[in-house]
């Protein structure tokens, strides 16, 4: 599904990404570990499209097609989705309107019409169930003076009324106490499918005991240095970075 | 009233504000004076009638009790019950020459008087149509008496290829715990002039909420002074301003608090796209004696284009202790990070400019005094922010 091939990236001038490879199919959930700086945030917002980023060399396909050629909207409407680590803040916009206005983006994309203001709202309402989420969010500003937590329940909430066919979430477990972890891992199993694709960029390893991943891969100073099945992330933690940096260097 | 001679008409003119003076540094007058030099020189006969369509498209639009002037004619008055429309029977000569301008040229001064609550907004809409270059002048004073209450909605408009310039005059006096709404909407052609002075006089324990939008027009100017010479009043008034190539919209504001305790509150917002220029000038002057003031100022603008401009200026002058006084002035553009973040949500980027255009404008929109205006005011803004995005993506592509 989505197939990332000897890919580079730079911001600012500096090479963060060394030529990454990695191919996810529908169906698989995969984990990207690695020390801070090592370039797994970089991987996200290059996938998603962000243009602070300039990608330097190498190829992302997405069911087939040249994702790097799309708009980060378009990218959207195709199916990718992010999950920011730093949800942003946008008073004066209210949270029903964006995940409305964004789903109605993706329907149209498809050729559908727009969802039936009932049906949206039933909808939510369920989803924020699941999430443990306060229905009056739903008329708050996006992620306005939400806490850590919250913008991470709400991420979630996007990505479940959205249903991406490839989530991509940065970092979504850091900053949550345990049950907004377990929430957030409910959310992210409930969206596990054989058509869907999941890549979470994951500092620790607290995550995986809540979301199994079918592979792990360790990243390093840009690129896949490691992989391995959900055991690797068990090792890591034992082990810490630095063996995997030895490991790479070695 | 007789018109005064042509000569002295140009003497007027001649005599309009330059940017020599510090009140009018940024805001350059010559197109005004041109199309008034123009206007006299060429003789028009009677003004044209506006076009009756576009008063209809407005008047239909807001739920009010309307009375139209057209090309500067009281055309239709239908005022709700407790508010009687006449005539003034002198229009003082006013400080400036903009103010003499208008008083030798206005047809009828007009004069509304509110006596009790009276729920019905009053509607005024002063619209031009000309197909020849033309100058327009309206003058109206609104007195309310003590506690008398109601809400007006100021509405201008113009059409047609020709020049236009027009001068507006409009006179609040607010009597002892009267309280008066008002919402000034200035949609006018995006070629034609407007200068406009608000002046308000708050009563006793009175109070003033209003809020101006400024749509259109090329050159702009609009002053509002606000004098609260007894205690007790509550004043709070906001603009926003949308600017596109071309537009120069300035916006001056003056507060007297000659005694206390009183509060006034402003908040001005901009949203700049394009070669356009703004100006935001908020002078409040705290007198001796005027102890138990809170003024609070604030001018927030977003800029989309490095052709635009703002130039931002709060005045504060307080000559007494016991005061409260803030103001805050922020000019900053649309924020990377958000915009992002709403195009990976699917959005495309007009929509999502869209979007954070109309969240930074929305504050002022629920706060707008009359609530009969609200929807026709968020549809305009609407509108306008639509054309300014697409702007945008013409500026980059």
């Amino acid at each position: 599904m989505l197939d990332i091939k000897d890919l580079k990236a730079r911001v600012a001038g500096n090479d963060i990404l060394n030529g990454l490879s990695l191919s996810v199919k529908a169906g698989e959930v995969h984990a990207i570990m690695g020390p801070n700086g090592s370039g797994k945030s970089t991987l996200a917002q290059v996938v998603a499209g962000h243009d602070d980023f300039e990608v330097t060399g190498g190829s992302v396909s997405f069911k087939g097609q040249d994702l790097l050629d799309l708009d980060p909207e378009e990218r959207a409407r195709e199916g990718i989705f992010l999950g920011f680590q730093y949800p942003v803040e946008i008073p004066g916009v209210n949270n029903a309107y964006l995940l409305k206005a964004a789903m109605n983006a993706r329907r149209a994309h498809r050729g559908e019409g727009e969802i039936d203001s009932f049906e949206f709202l039933k909808l939510a309402r369920e989803k924020m169930a699941a999430l443990g989420m306060d229905p009056k969010f739903l008329n708050r500003g996006v992620n306005e003076g939400f806490s850590g937590g919250e913008k991470k329940r709400n991420e979630i909430l996007q990505m479940a009324m959205l249903e991406p066919e490839c989530a991509i979430l940065d970092e979504t477990d850091s900053g949550l106490d345990i049950d907004a972890l377990k929430a957030v891992a409910a959310g992210v199993n409930a969206l596990r499918s054989p058509d869907r694709a999941i890549v979470l960029v994951t500092h620790y390893q607290r995550l995986l005991d809540y979301v199994e991943p079918d592979f792990v891969h360790v990243l390093s100073q840009g690129r896949i240095v490691r992989s391995g099945d959900k055991t690797l992330a068990l090792e890591l933690e034992e082990k810490g970075y630095d063996w995997v940096r030895e490991a790479a260097s070695a | 009233m007789s018109r005064p001679s042509d000569d002295k008409l140009r003497e007027i003119v001649a005599r309009f504000p330059t940017t020599r003076e510090e009140d009018w540094k940024y805001t350059d007058l010559s197109r005004a004076r041109d199309i008034a030099a123009r206007w006299l020189e060429e003789k028009p006969a009677a003004a044209a009638s506006a076009s009756p369509d576009r008063a209809a498209a407005i008047t239909d639009s807001i739920d009010a009790a309307w009375l139209v002037i057209a090309n500067g004619e009281l055309q239709t008055s239908r005022p709700p019950d407790g508010v009687t429309v006449g005539k003034v029977d002198y229009i003082p000569l006013g400080d400036s020459a903009l103010a003499e301008f208008n008083a030798a040229l206005v047809s009828d001064g007009i004069r509304i008087r509110v006596s009790g609550k009276v729920s019905t907004p009053i509607g005024l809409l002063l619209i031009d149509s000309a197909e020849r270059t033309s100058v327009s002048q309206a003058y109206v004073e609104i007195e309310f008496d003590d506690g008398a209450s109601a809400g007006v909605i100021e509405y201008h408009a113009s059409r047609g290829r020709a020049d236009q310039y027009a001068n507006t005059f409009v006179t609040f006096g607010i009597g002892e715990a009267a309280s008066a709404s008002h919402v000034r909407i200035q949609d006018r052609g995006r070629q034609h002039v407007q200068t406009s002075k608000t002046r308000v006089r708050v009563g006793k324990d009175a109070s003033f909420s209003s809020a101006s939008f400024d749509l259109g027009g090329c050159l702009v100017r609009n002053d509002i002074d606000i004098d609260i010479a007894r205690p007790g009043a509550d004043v709070s008034f906001d603009g926003l301003y949308l600017a596109g190539d071309g537009q120069h919209i300035d916006n001056h504001t003056r507060v007297d608090h000659r005694v206390g305790p009183a509060t006034s509150r402003q908040e001005y917002r901009g949203i700049l796209n394009g070669r356009c220029r703004c100006v935001w000038n908020g002078k409040a002057i705290v007198h001796e004696g005027a102890d138990g003031t809170d003024a609070d100022q604030a001018n927030h603008n977003l800029l989309l284009s490095e052709k635009a401009e703002i130039d931002a200026k709060p005045e504060l002058e307080i000559y007494t202790d016991d005061v409260k006084c803030s103001h805050g002035t922020t000019v900053g553009q649309l924020d990377e990070t958000a915009l992002f973040y709403l195009r990976s949500r699917g959005l495309d980027r007009n929509a999502a400019i869209q979007v954070l255009t109309h969240a930074f404008a929305a504050g002022l929109v629920t706060r707008v005094p009359v609530p009969a205006a609200r929807d026709a005011v968020s549809s305009l803004i609407e509108r306008r922010l639509e054309e300014l995005a697409v702007t945008i993506e013409d500026e980059e592509s």
